[in-house]
């Protein structure tokens, strides 16, 4: 985890970071610091021939303007993200199989009545989607309409500042996921118990890894700071009951993220030739989320019944 | 008069590889020997109000490619630039560090503005049909009602680059933005060796005022998206910055001369050496552009003429 704290705004910084991703200040460089006195001269030596080299653009390395030969300066300083921790699953393929069937039986009345029973599985598999957990304080500026206050127009303007508190808020990582989906799943895990390695993976569950780079992550962050405070701004911060064009701009101290690997069942069944996926939670089988058929023939029905309805009255009162 | 940063005197050093004297120009980091061509970096004793760089953002297109781009885009420059320009010769090619700021601050502003919230009326109005009689229809029409608002804003502006070079200024530095910062490396002398790298030659004081300037745009702009409503007017805002930090960092940019006329100076291009961006401009000649307005009205009136006559 990380070590060292942004002076400036609190926030942890992480190995290899050159500036703070939050405020841009500049962490003290660690280690025994050669202060020079005096000029110094700089020459650099090819490892090969001995002969001075110099920067080249190309290769964005060190080469020997003699014998071409290739010194390394630096490693990129924009690595990939990776997993720290694991959350276990806590639902077996048997849960996650007869969740699926309780989901598909009280799907109500315009699903086919013979989905439960008709409905295949065809693939159920575990793996674990990628995704941030942040811990921050944020100082929230924001501005709103709002029916608070409101004169001829349905909306007025309001305007505020609010200190919230995040904690252990997540912002989902993943490709394979939709957003919504990884919405859904979010309030059922318990990250309390997770583990920085994967003990017993259930079968050849996969993982997902983080194919993001750090500055594109924080990016991505950010964005869900912004959608997580203009969630908590409209419980009790904004006046009003209902609301439009909530901006919100923050002031981020301590920004804390962990990356983490949350556990799920996705499976895909087919129903009269056709696909739909279920996404489960790992640790809570009634959280779940996907799609399931619908039946024309009923919605048909329902809708020729009201036409019929609907001319009789006109018909009677005509006729009367 | 601009503010100048301390001098940087010129330099003897010896050439560590064939022992010749090497002069490092002022306001220089680089020289080259002129025997054995060795690359030397020098490191000049910190002073006050002329700081070490924190970051270089290392060149990624080399002298070939750079070119290429600068002769694909006089190329590609409309008719109307001045004759000879796209005949014209590149000359002293050079790849610079630039030295320029990297600024951030905590700004806080309080503002007000006059809302617009729209809503909807429905209007009476009489007017005559087809047939020529007075009737009274209606319809909608949106209006817009006025709301005073007023507030605080407050967020980290992080990012901004200023020139600390005299020799290229801020507007030409704009043009050839944005760098990747991502790329940003920690300074260190390798990678100026065979470049030239400018010591800074403006005062801390006014790149610190430049950089202001440009957070204080930025934030203008971005309080105007901020403004909820259908629309917004008059927004006045007091913008202050405070825990400012300001590092010194070397940019990558290549520096052409275009020379096109023997009795006229040549013209300076300059191109992003991260990603090929082309800054400035080439002159026009206004006489190519009034020829072409003319020979444009005489054709309309030829036109105009044969029409009448016929």
């Amino acid at each position: 985890m990380s070590e060292a704290t942004c002076v400036r705004c609190e926030s942890p910084l992480e190995a290899g970071d050159l500036r703070c991703a939050v405020c841009g200040d500049v962490p003290e460089q660690s280690g025994p610091q050669v202060v020079s006195e005096g000029l110094e001269q700089t020459v650099l030596r090819c490892g090969q021939c001995g002969a001075a080299t110099r920067y080249d653009a190309r290769s964005e390395s060190l080469r020997c303007s003699f014998c071409s030969g290739e010194l390394k300066s630096e490693e990129l300083t924009d690595p990939v993200e990776q997993t720290e921790a694991y959350l276990p699953f806590t639902v077996d393929r048997e849960d996650a199989r007869a969740a699926l069937g309780t989901w598909l039986g009280n799907m109500g009345f315009f699903r086919p009545s013979d989905l439960k029973s008709a409905a295949r599985i065809e693939d159920l598999r575990p793996l674990w989607w990628a995704g941030w957990v942040f811990d921050a304080h944020a100082l929230v500026s924001w501005t709103a309409d709002s029916n608070a206050g409101a004169h001829r127009s349905a909306w007025a303007p309001h305007a505020g500042q609010a200190d919230l508190v995040f904690d252990d808020v997540l912002i989902s990582a993943s490709r394979g996921l939709t957003d919504e989906e990884a919405y859904t799943l979010s309030p059922s895990y318990s990250l309390d118990g997770a583990v920085p390695d994967l003990e017993t993976p259930p079968d050849e569950a996969i993982l997902e890894a983080f194919d993001v780079q750090r500055s594109q992550a924080r990016a991505r962050i950010t964005d869900g700071i912004r959608k997580a405070a203009a969630a908590r701004l409209q419980d009790g911060h904004i006046p009003g009951s209902r609301y439009r064009n909530v901006h919100v701009r923050a002031l981020l101290t301590g920004l804390d993220t962990r990356r983490m690997a949350f556990p799920a069942w996705v499976m895909a069944y087919r129903y009269e030739h056709k696909l739909f996926r279920v996404v489960i939670s790992g640790q809570d089988a009634g959280v779940l989320m996907g799609k399931a058929p619908f039946s024309w023939a009923k919605i048909a029905m329902i809708v020729a019944a009201f036409v019929l309805v609907g001319a009789l009255v006109v018909a009677l009162s005509v006729l009367a | 008069m601009t503010a100048s940063a301390p001098h940087s005197p010129a330099l003897e050093i010896s050439c560590t590889t064939c022992g010749a004297q090497v002069v490092v120009e002022e306001d220089l980091r680089t020289a080259e020997c002129p025997y054995c061509a060795s690359p030397h970096v020098v490191e000049r004793p910190p002073q006050a109000g002329r700081p070490d760089p924190v970051f270089v953002l290392a060149f990624t297109l080399d002298r070939v490619a750079a070119t290429t781009i600068a002769q694909a885009w006089i190329k590609s420059r409309g008719p109307f630039v001045q004759s000879g320009l796209k005949q014209g010769v590149l000359e002293r090619t050079r790849g610079v560090y630039l030295p320029s700021y990297l600024y951030g601050a905590r700004a806080q502003a309080s503002y007000t503005a006059k809302i617009g919230e729209n809503y909807t009326v429905t209007v009476t109005y009489t007017t005559t049909d087809s047939k020529g009689r007075t009737v009274t229809r209606t319809r909608t029409e949106t209006r817009t009602e006025w709301r005073d608002l007023a507030g605080r804003y407050e967020r980290y502006e992080t990012d901004t680059l200023v020139t600390a070079s005299k020799g290229i200024g801020n507007a030409e530095l704009e043009s050839v933005e944005p760098f990747d910062l991502r790329a940003l490396r920690r300074y260190s002398p390798d990678l100026l060796a065979g470049w030239i790298a400018e010591e800074p030659s403006l005062a801390e004081d006014e790149c610190r005022r430049a950089a202001q300037s440009e957070m204080r745009e930025t934030i203008e702009r971005d309080l105007k998206a901020f403004m909820p409503g259908d629309s917004s007017a008059n927004i006045r805002s007091d913008v202050t910055f405070s825990d400012e930090v300001a590092h010194l960092v070397l940019l990558p940019v290549w520096v052409f001369a275009l020379r096109h006329s023997a009795d006229k100076p040549p013209i300076r291009i300059v191109i992003n050496g991260q990603n090929g961006r082309v800054g400035g401009r080439l002159p026009f000649s206004w006489a190519k552009i009034g020829g072409t307005v003319l020979v444009t009205l005489l054709v309309l009136a030829a036109i105009i003429a044969v029409g009448v006559l016929s």
